[in-house]
């Protein structure tokens, strides 16, 4: 298999897009691109200026998603030690007083004696016992899968910010461009008068 | 190091385009790297707060919050606990603050060669 030498941060290859998000193309020469487009510079400028709506559009959808991962990890940590704690203390065969909360602002104590097995929340009004092992080993990959996909939804919002670079300084070249152009048309102009 | 371009038009190349990318993606790790770091502080200030009041207390047991409930623990048990968390949570403090340094030199670096191709037609200040 081919390896790439290139460090992550500068990729040599081109990608076309990144799941779904389609990138920005890297503009060598203005006028080429103009030509290639076939558009005129309103029409390139207004073209380009949706791209990056869209791009933003995607990029509160990810960073949504970016923020309910980093709420559900800690969670899931938490639970972790719950059962950690529950299976301490079944070792040390002690049994384990809670203040728990029954309503806001009402709490209960609990003795908990003896924990073989714990309820865990799947989701969708489905809650399942496992024994205390079996729920440390469902939580750690939870906890993983969560952290895994936290990895990928961060590189696809950096791919995502790089587009929305490029587009940006690909609309100030364009206008600087335009500008000039005037510029250059008006001296010649007045030259020629 | 790139030669800068004459006229008014500067060229802009790929390899241009993505030292722009790349102080973009800098910058913004900046700024998660800062809240990171306020959070980290504050965990720890807690941590303080919470150690420095079992000192105080003359209580044997103490609710102890573990998940969404609060066990009973021995005092003992706690003061190790929150040992274990400051350990935890100042370790990450320094690995936060080591990435937020090396963070700043490389986009110093890069502002360095951005400001020599493109001089005022680029500005990387904060706003």
């Amino acid at each position: 298999m081919a390896t790439s030498s290139s460090p992550p941060q500068i990729a040599s290859e081109v990608v076309a897009e990144r799941r779904g998000i389609p990138a920005a193309s890297f503009v060598k020469d203005v006028q080429a691109y103009l030509n290639q487009l076939g558009l005129d510079v309103n029409n390139t400028l207004a073209f380009l200026q949706e791209r990056l709506q869209q791009y933003k559009v995607v990029e509160m959808k990810l960073l949504a998603q970016q923020r309910d991962l980093q709420a559900k990890i800690p969670d899931i940590e938490k639970c972790l030690d719950v059962v950690a704690t529950l299976q301490a203390k079944k070792d040390s065969d002690e049994a384990l007083l809670t203040d728990f909360e029954v309503s806001e602002g009402i709490y209960a104590r609990a003795r908990i004696e003896n924990a073989d097995s714990v309820c865990l929340w799947l989701g969708a009004n489905v809650m399942l016992e496992y024994s205390c092992e079996e729920a440390t080993t469902l939580l750690q990959n939870n906890l993983e899968n969560a952290k895994a996909s936290l990895e990928v939804l961060v590189a696809d919002l950096q791919f995502l910010r790089d587009q929305v670079t490029i587009t940006q300084v690909t609309i100030a070249r364009v206008y600087n461009w335009d500008v000039h152009q005037r510029r250059v048309k008006n001296t010649s102009s007045s030259q020629d008068s | 190091m790139q030669q800068a371009g004459g006229g008014s038009e500067t060229e802009v190349t790929w390899e241009d385009q993505q030292n722009i990318n790349k102080f973009g993606r800098l910058n913004n790790r900046l700024h998660e790297l800062e809240d990171e770091i306020k959070i980290a502080k504050e965990a720890n200030e807690n941590f303080e707060d919470a150690s420095n009041e079992l000192i105080l207390t003359d209580e044997e047991v103490v609710r102890f919050q573990i998940g969404e409930v609060f066990c009973h623990v021995a005092k003992d048990e706690v003061e190790m606990r929150i040992e274990k968390m400051q350990e935890t949570t100042a370790k990450h403090l320094e690995k936060l603050t080591d990435e937020k340094e090396s963070v700043l030199a490389e986009m110093a670096e890069l502002k360095k060669i951005l400001y020599g191709k493109f001089k005022d037609s680029i500005n990387l200040e904060e706003d």
